[in-house]
């Protein structure tokens, strides 16, 4: 793509049309948290490793550290922003996740949402994910508080996952109300 | 499945609740604000130029050509800041026996904010530059010309002290910061000299590296026209960073200094260090006139923030032929790093060798450690720092005594526990171990592990074309640092105390403050619940504050598994001391005798009439208003206490690991984890359940995948997260949990410390497991971490 002179770029994002003049090497979390302000969307790390921050570009989450603006034009972008509203409701995904405490730090958690969020959508009532394929939707992003059970459990309860059997070592202490 | 073993002695009826946590609603939304996200009007954009080599001499800087690229505001070289103080090491092993510390000015080997004459690691700061916007300022970095004449490099403790060996610091002759032992030499090396059995290890406890998934960053903000600066950073310890910065390091007023930990993305003891970012940021905002921001990248932590564990140990311990341990004896070569960090020299001596002999009555016991500085990142505080380390040279000794004498490992732990009866224990080593009932634990470990069902899984495994191994481990974590003087005597200056202060308004809402700031361990939640729990009112009530030095009073910040058990205390006392004025207050309210007056609910009411009463609202406004009060009531609830606790308390724990390792690929599987801990009387179970799994997470790292690798040039070729692993969701599986509870006699609440303390076992756990597994291969160690390739040489090549 020829980025020079910089074109008058579009991305519609949280259902709001957005046009600037992309710079050339920008990339689209750049686009996001610095040029429209929307940090929801975290940078972990510098090679595509850590999924702080995954986006939904036309549906699917992608890792907005690995994808130019300029190639992203004309797409639907939804940040972390476009999923609930700000201080309102959380979404089922988001809402699950709290009754688990799926966040500790909470720097993971906007990636984890988005990526999460995918899975969710398109799992058809009644066939949940089991617990290695969700552990396997979360392969490419890294929580370093959790160590992940809570967010899978979230999940599960996302998804109304039948609840694992104690015998498969069921964190969640019973006497613990959970 | 939670077994209460011992009594609780929190009697109120919010803690001890699985409450949600108050603080995540904002984080699932991505509504909550980390420094990188802060954006004041004006700000200026600062990247740091570290250095590529690992040891050399600086011959010139020459910035010419960065000062002149588009952006450019300022290019500032070590040369800019002379009379800037080097950054403090604030714990010097040894200890200080005096109620007026030493000046810690100017220590051997202490780090300047910029290095002008010698870089001593890859990533050494030698120049910022400070423009618009980011990308130009990391533009203008590579325009910045240096000429190094290289100096040879070392990159390992032990080969830093032989002879010849590069020199890091003039003031250092030999690389030696600090030879430090305790317990009795002579009893342990008689005790070992004449023992029925001695067994030998030796061990590498490699470098790690924490990774919290935020990177640490940094907004400095003066204002000229009050001469106050303000420090946003990513730190666990605004108050003890305020501290360090205004008055051992820039020299500034203190109260002209205001430091703001916004929300933090994880820390693991990485980030209540003093880094010189956090001075360079303030410095550069005075010089500029504007706000200047820096927020690091994933390699440039991995080059530049605090790094752990890194020992070298030869151990020993010495027993019967019927499974009593005698003696434990270690030496261990400790590396520093290339500058001595905040505390990293008291994590590397006291806090690994006081804890050495771990849950077991040890007759002798002996710890000494070489602490030398060598070409790498500076060592710090890593979850679980140093009683890892300890923890992991004990339970694989353990082991290994168990193979020698032919005795089940549990058997061998068994009669080694320290009886219920000798508490409070002198471990020798110089902890006071508070409280402990440490057998029905490690029973409960046991039994839900399945321990005994082993044999018959491990034949069921090998038909399957799998070795399956089980490891125990357990542990004793010195928690809730800390009482001040007794932190003296181990070299930490300055007051490890914590505070918090309630404010109780007229229309009975309350604020809690305090010293202590959050890096996802939800005190907003917690805090509330435990004034609102001693206060008899809804936590709902109860708004808390803490991370800003201007709102909150001083408080040590939170590390070592210290705010549950400090700060916590601190709220609850202060709760009592409203309480106590209520009560008070209530007798000229009530009009009866003040032995008459009932606290309940918020309330106060007459004995045996509860319709003379007055409610928590009622109370709070009559106290604002004031009217009536006699003269030895003062008018207002606002209370604070500054809790400095008696000693330490000692949480302590059982884990067992199960894997199964791959005899095709030799790649080693959890696959049942059981841990059994005990952290006294806990407040939030569900919010310390989520940290004990992700400690347990982080323990399994290091022993499964973790290493920072420095191939012999001093280059860290695990500087990212493509050559560093972390372990991700498919690495783990469910853990089973429970705990037993023993209460602290240390602090009003019984609490012990508790986020951390999971991750202090695993690695054990997991190496003994594996060792287990391949013990008829006549395997009696591997070094973590353990790779498949590595496992996979060891199954290909036997013993080793
Ligand atoms: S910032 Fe780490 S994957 Fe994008
Ligand atoms: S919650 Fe802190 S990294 Fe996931």
């Amino acid at each position: 793509m020829d980025l020079t002179p910089a074109p008058t770029l579009t991305l519609h994002v949280n259902g709001r049309p957005e046009e600037f003049a992309a710079r050339p090497s920008e990339l689209l979390v750049e686009r996001l948290r610095d040029g429209l302000g929307l940090t929801g969307t975290k940078v972990g790390c510098d090679t595509g490793q850590c999924g702080t921050c995954v986006v939904r570009l036309d549906g699917r989450s992608v890792k907005s550290c690995l994808v130019l603006t300029a190639s992203a034009a004309g797409s639907e972008v939804t940040t972390i922003e476009g999923v609930s509203e700000r201080g309102g409701e959380l979404t089922g995904l988001q809402e699950a996740l709290r009754q688990e405490h799926g966040t500790q730090c909470g720097f993971c958690t906007p990636g984890m949402v988005m990526a999460l969020g995918e899975l969710v959508e398109n799992t058809t009532p009644g066939t949940a994910p089991t617990e290695p394929e969700i552990r396997e939707w979360l392969t490419g992003n890294l929580c370093r508080c959790t160590g992940y059970h809570s967010v899978v459990r979230g999940v599960q309860r996302a998804c109304a996952a039948p609840p694992p059997a104690p015998s498969a070592g069921s964190a969640v202490p019973a006497a613990e109300g959970r | 499945m939670t077994t209460v073993t011992g009594e609780s002695t929190t009697a109120g009826t919010v803690l001890g609740q699985p409450l949600d946590s108050r603080e995540d609603p904002q984080l699932l939304r991505g509504e909550a604000v980390y420094v990188a996200d802060i954006d004041l009007p004006g700000t200026a954009h600062m990247a740091i130029l570290g250095s590529p080599v690992a040891h050399a001499r600086i011959l010139s800087i020459d910035t010419a050509a960065a000062e002149r690229l588009p952006g450019v505001l300022k290019v500032a070289t070590a040369a800019d800041f002379t009379d800037v103080m080097p950054l403090p090491c604030i714990w010097i092993p040894g200890g200080v026996e005096s109620h007026f510390p030493p000046h810690p000015y100017g220590l051997p080997g202490a780090r300047p904010v910029l290095t002008g004459d010698t870089v001593r690691h890859v990533g050494d700061p030698v120049a910022v530059v400070v423009a618009e916007t980011p990308r130009q300022a990391a533009a203008a970095l590579a325009a910045i010309d240096v000429a190094y004449e290289p100096l040879p490099v070392v990159t390992r403790a032990d080969e830093a002290l032989a002879e010849g060996a590069p020199q890091l610091h003039e003031a250092v002759p030999g690389n030696l910061n600090a030879y430090w032992t305790c317990g009795d030499k002579d009893r342990t090396d008689a005790a070992i000299a004449r023992a029925e059995v001695t067994v030998e290890l030796d061990l590498v406890n490699q470098r790690t590296i924490n990774s919290p998934i935020e990177p640490r960053g940094a907004v400095g903000d003066y204002n000229a026209a009050t001469g106050e600066y303000t420090l946003y950073a990513s730190t666990q310890g605004p108050h003890n960073h305020r501290f360090l910065l205004s008055a051992l390091v820039l020299g500034i007023p203190f109260n002209k200094l205001r430091v703001i930990a916004p929300t933090v993305g994880g820390s693991f003891g990485t980030k209540g260090y003093l880094y010189p970012d956090m001075a360079l940021v303030l410095l550069l905002s005075k010089a500029l006139g504007r706000p200047v921001k820096w927020v690091d990248t994933r390699t440039g932590l991995m080059n530049s923030t605090v790094q752990g564990r890194d020992h070298r140990q030869h151990v020993t311990l010495a027993g019967t032929r019927d499974g009593r341990i005698t003696a434990v004896r270690c030496t261990s070569y400790a590396n520093l790093g290339a500058y001595p960090s905040t505390i990293g020299p008291g994590v590397a001596t006291a806090l690994m060798g006081r804890s050495i002999s771990g849950m077991y009555e040890i007759p002798a016991a002996f710890c000494e450690v070489y602490a030398a500085f060598t070409n790498t990142v500076s060592l710090g505080a890593q979850r679980g720092s140093g009683r890892a380390e300890a923890a992991f040279l004990m339970e694989r000794l353990v082991d290994r005594y168990a193979a020698e004498i032919g005795m089940d490992p549990a058997e061998v732990r068994r009669r080694n526990l320290v009886p219920k009866e000798k508490f409070p224990y002198d471990n020798g080593l110089g902890w006071t171990y508070d409280s402990g009932n440490y057998a029905p634990n490690f029973e409960r470990a046991l039994e839900l592990a399945g321990y005994a069902g082993m044999p018959a899984r491990k034949a069921a495994a090998r038909a399957r074309g799998k070795r399956l191994g089980v490891g125990i481990a357990t542990y004793v974590a010195i928690c809730g640092v800390g009482p001040s003087t007794r932190m003296s005597k181990e070299g930490m200056l300055g007051g490890t105390w914590e505070s918090a202060n309630i404010r109780v308004h007229p229309t009975g809402e309350v604020t809690v403050t305090v010293g202590s700031a959050s890096t996802g361990q939800s005190h907003g939640t917690v805090f509330a619940m435990v004034a609102a729990d001693e206060l008899g009112i809804d936590p709902a009530q109860v708004q808390v504050y803490e991370g800003d030095t201007l709102k909150a009073p001083y408080g040590q910040g939170t590390y070592g598994s210290r705010s549950y058990s400090m700060a916590a205390p601190a709220v609850a006392l202060t709760a009592r001391k409203i309480k106590a004025k209520l009560i008070k207050a209530g007798a000229v309210f009530l009009n009866v005798p003040e032995d008459k007056v009932v606290y309940e609910h918020g309330g106060v009411h007459e004995a045996g009439n509860p319709e003379n009463a007055k409610t928590f609202a009622e109370l709070a406004m009559a106290m604002w208003y004031g009217w009536g009060l006699p003269p030895e009531i003062e008018p207002a609830l606002d209370e604070t206490t500054h809790f400095d606790p008696p000693d330490f308390n000692y949480p302590f724990g059982t884990h067992v690991a199960v894997v199964e390792i791959d005899e095709l690929t030799g790649e080693t599987e959890v696959v049942d984890y059981t841990a059994v801990d005990d952290a006294g009387n806990i407040g939030n179970p569900k919010i310390v359940h989520g940290q004990i799994e992700g400690s347990i997470v982080h323990g399994l790292g290091q022993a499964l995948m973790e290493a920072a690798e420095y191939d012999e040039n001093g280059i860290l070729l695990s500087s990212d997260l493509t050559h560093y692993a972390l372990p991700r969701a498919a690495d783990v599986p469910f853990f089973t949990l429970d705990r037993t509870v023993t209460p602290s006699p240390h602090n009003p609440l019984g609490a012990k410390g508790a986020g951390e303390i999971a991750t202090v076992p695993p690695a054990a756990a997991v190496v003994n497991a594996v060792v287990d597994a391949l013990a008829d291969l006549g395997v009696q160690h591997i070094d973590m971490p353990l790779t498949p390739e590595k496992v996979w040489r060891v199954l290909e090549g036997g013993a080793r």
